[in-house]
């Protein structure tokens, strides 16, 4: 059964030269976007940007899962309809008709599924 | 091994049809029509382990299976079968899929895997059933392990040709076969009796249920041959189902599919398209009636919009057309689907729009809320008495769970610029730690949503929408100060945050009791802790009391949801749901838009001119309105039921902008 977890994370939006010249803390770095990044492992992450605009927030909005090697291939069989991109990548589309992000680390065969909080209860319900 | 035929045991053969189980005990599978034992007709449908609609010539027997004949009149019952069972889908790429495994079909497929392409070959005969071809070009296909998405970069269709059926006085008897079928069903052991085969000098067939002779033409006139089972040579024509169902879909037809056929004699008497059970006759009351393009015929009659989707009859109706018209007509577009499926077929894969849940989702049901989808959210309809939620908002305090609102956060040198052409009311002038009401409308003037723009400093804000309306108001935020080339940073919190509406009369005692001693005053906000959690506290109201909007980290939602609820234990506290929060608003006038609007909805259609400031420099819609007030200006005196009546207490706004009231 899946169970999506509540993460810890900030979100970062700032012009993409500020946030491609980060220096960025121990975590997980989504590049959900040009212009923003979901940092998983700290509400609180602190990373000092070229721009004094940047909106910086603690968000418990997102939830998530770390799956395996086999988890994730069950998943893209049953779950996925578009073809994943190669490793390193954060992959984004809808599994089981849900919109999620797969993180695929360089150095896993597994990959980190993170959803809204608000529809990790459709997710675990469609994908079992 | 038995099946049930009508509740009556049937023995088969390994090998056998259900088809051809049931012809060899006498019974015809449908009760009568000419049967092709190919899967192109609709004239062996029967329901089987409840099932309607199921093809018995391309469904193997097997034992225990429950065959019950469709009803001689009336359709069958489509209850089914339990079918919570999900069926399973399977998706897959194939640079070629080839339909078909005739001759044409298997070159083709060797030619490409020559070339070191990815095949796939659907073959009927090894069970592949195709249900529909669709743009992509993708296929839905039907195997024994459910139900196949297989997407194509290029599609081969060889699906060779099928016999054409006959149509003449007496086609819908029992013991009419094509040639193909005949020779099938004698290699299986049906007994056919006494057969007769006819090509073009058919004229009826003669017989009571079940054909008892064939009426041919001979040059000494009509001719009557006895039998027990007619056999119809008429030549074939292209099985052109997939290829008439996507109609500017890039397929290559190739083989006996591709060629070109003599159409039929024109029909004169009899069914033309048995599974609509469509006559010659009805088409000339069709044509008569002036529906000369063979689609409208189609429309017009039904014929071809049955089971099998023109298969037998539109080679027919193209000679009926070209009879009358001098020209030979296009056939017409196929639908899906080529097989009938059950629901849990045509829905494996699919899902429906996911419904977001808020922080608070298990208070609202401990609490004994009904719980109703609205603007992409579960939300709490009622509590069980909603006329109670109303006097606790009005007499009292009370909750409301508004963390569905939208909710953007807008900073950037050029944030107010960005917001004045967004928006149609002022925005410069907003001060720090104060908020505005806001329209929202598009180009042509029209509202798209309102909400609220609370200002946090020079040049960072926080936007408020609609639930419903929330998604299509980031986008359009975003893409406006995309297009303008605006330096401003947009961060969706919609689902990051909680919102609590502390609202009634005694909302103030409330906070003072969850240490706020000076709360904002109306249309001001300020961040505060209360009980505990950190929040950004929103004056506003929707109810038509007052109100607090704490918007918070979704985290602390429960939280902060169950302190406010114990410190107004005696001041009877209780939460309000969406039924009592629309009889409030009612009563306060507020517009709910998309409930209250529609797509060409104007601010001046409900009153709310005074929110649109057409001295602005300029703001989205403006051009637009100025046109209606040059080219159709508000009317003074107006029509009710007949009966003139003034216009009074309107805002209007002359050519140059400036505002007046009649």
């Amino acid at each position: 059964m899946l169970a999506c977890e509540p993460l810890m994370a900030t979100r970062i939006v700032a012009t993409p030269s500020a946030l491609d010249g980060a220096t960025w803390p121990p975590g997980t770095v989504l590049r959900v976007a040009d212009d923003e990044v979901v940092f998983v492992g700290d509400d609180q992450c602190e990373v000092a940007l070229a721009d004094e605009h940047a909106i910086i927030e603690s968000d418990h909005g997102w939830a998530g899962v770390e799956l395996d090697a086999d988890a994730l291939a069950d998943l893209i069989r049953h779950h996925i309809e578009w073809p994943l991109p190669d490793r390193p990548a954060l992959a984004q589309g809808q599994i089981a008709g849900v919109p999620a992000k797969l993180h695929l680390p360089a150095d896993s065969g597994g990959a980190l599924l993170i959803c809204l909080t608000a529809l990790a209860h459709e997710l675990e319900e469609r994908v079992g | 091994m038995r099946i049930v035929v009508d509740g009556q045991p049937v023995e088969f053969q390994p090998g056998d049809t259900v088809a051809i189980a049931a012809l060899r005990s006498g019974r015809h599978p449908s009760r009568g029509g000419t049967l092709c034992l190919a899967g192109d007709c609709g004239n062996c449908v029967a329901s089987v382990d409840g099932i309607p609609w199921v093809r018995t010539c391309q469904t193997a027997a097997a034992p225990g299976l429950v065959v019950d004949r469709h009803p001689a009149v009336g359709h069958p019952s489509t209850s089914g079968p339990d079918s919570s069972a999900q069926v399973a889908v399977h998706r897959s790429e194939a640079e070629l899929v080839v339909v078909g495994a005739s001759t044409a079909g298997i070159a083709a497929s060797a030619n490409a895997q020559a070339a070191g392409h990815r095949v796939v070959v659907l073959d009927a005969v090894a069970g592949d059933e195709v249900v529909g071809l669709f743009a992509g070009p993708s296929l839905i296909v039907r195997r024994a392990d459910g139900i196949h998405h297989l997407h194509a970069h290029e599609v081969v269709l060889a699906t060779g040709a099928a016999e054409l059926h006959p149509v003449c006085p007496g086609n819908l008897l029992t013991g009419i076969y094509t040639l193909n079928a005949a020779a099938a069903a004698q290699r299986a052991g049906v007994d056919l009796g006494r057969t007769v085969t006819v090509g073009q000098d058919l004229v009826r067939f003669e017989g009571s249920g079940r054909v008892e002779a064939v009426v041919v033409a001979t040059a000494e006139g009509e001719r009557r041959i006895e039998c027990d089972s007619a056999i119809v040579a008429l030549g074939r024509a292209p099985r052109d189902l997939l290829a008439r169902m996507a109609p500017g879909v890039p397929v290559e037809v190739v083989g006996t599919a591709a060629d070109a056929f003599a159409l039929p004699r024109c029909p004169t008497e009899g069914v033309v398209c048995p599974c609509s059970k469509t006559t010659v006759e009805d088409l000339q009351g069709g044509w008569d009636r002036g529906f000369h393009e063979l689609e409208l015929l189609k429309r017009a009659t039904l014929c071809g919009t049955g089971t099998c989707q023109g298969s037998v009859c539109v080679p027919h109706l193209q000679a009926f057309v070209a009879d009358r018209s001098g020209a030979t007509p296009k056939p017409f577009t196929a639908r899906p689907a080529a097989r009938q499926l059950t629901i849990a077929e045509a829905a494996a894969g699919f899902h429906l729009d996911p419904t977001r849940r808020t922080a608070l989702h298990e208070e609202h049901l401990a609490l004994g809320a009904r719980m109703d989808r609205f603007g992409g959210w579960w939300r709490p309809w009622n509590y069980g008495d909603p006329v109670a939620e109303y006097w606790a908002v009005r007499e009292g305090v009370s909750l409301g769970d508004v963390s569905t609102l939208g909710k953007l956060v807008i900073s950037g040198p050029d944030a107010v610029e960005a917001l004045e052409r967004i928006y149609p009311n002022n925005v410069a002038d907003i001060r720090d730690g104060r908020s505005r009401y806001v329209l929202i409308l598009n180009e042509r003037g029209h509202l798209i949503d309102d909400g609220m723009i609370v200002r946090q400093s020079a040049t960072r804000f926080v936007l408020t929408f609609t639930s419903g309306g929330a998604a299509a108001a980031e986008m359009w935020t975003r893409d406006w100060i995309e297009t303008w080339g605006l330096d401003v940073r947009v961060m969706d919190r919609t689902a990051s945050l909680g919102a609590i509406n502390v609202t009634g009369p005694l909302a103030g005692e409330l906070l003072n009791r969850a240490g706020i001693t000076d709360p904002p005053k109306f249309l001001q906000h300020r961040h505060l802790t209360i009980a505990g959690v950190p929040c950004h506290v929103m004056r506003l109201s929707f109810t038509g009391e007052a109100s607090f909007e704490l918007h918070h980290d979704r985290s602390r939602s429960v939280e902060l949801w169950r302190a406010l609820m114990n410190l107004g234990a005696d001041l009877n506290i209780r939460p309000h749901g969406l039924e009592a929060l629309f009889g409030m608003r009612l009563e306060k006038g507020h517009i709910i838009v998309g409930m209250d609007t529609e797509l060409d909805t104007t601010p001046r259609r409900v009153q709310m001119d005074w929110a649109v400031k057409m001295d602005k420099a300029d703001f989205l819609g403006k051009a637009v309105m100025l046109g209606w007030l040059k080219y159709t200006p508000w009317p003074t005196t107006v029509e009710i039921d007949g009966r003139p009546a003034v216009v009074t207490d309107t805002p209007f706004y002359d050519k140059e902008g400036a505002r007046a009231r009649l």
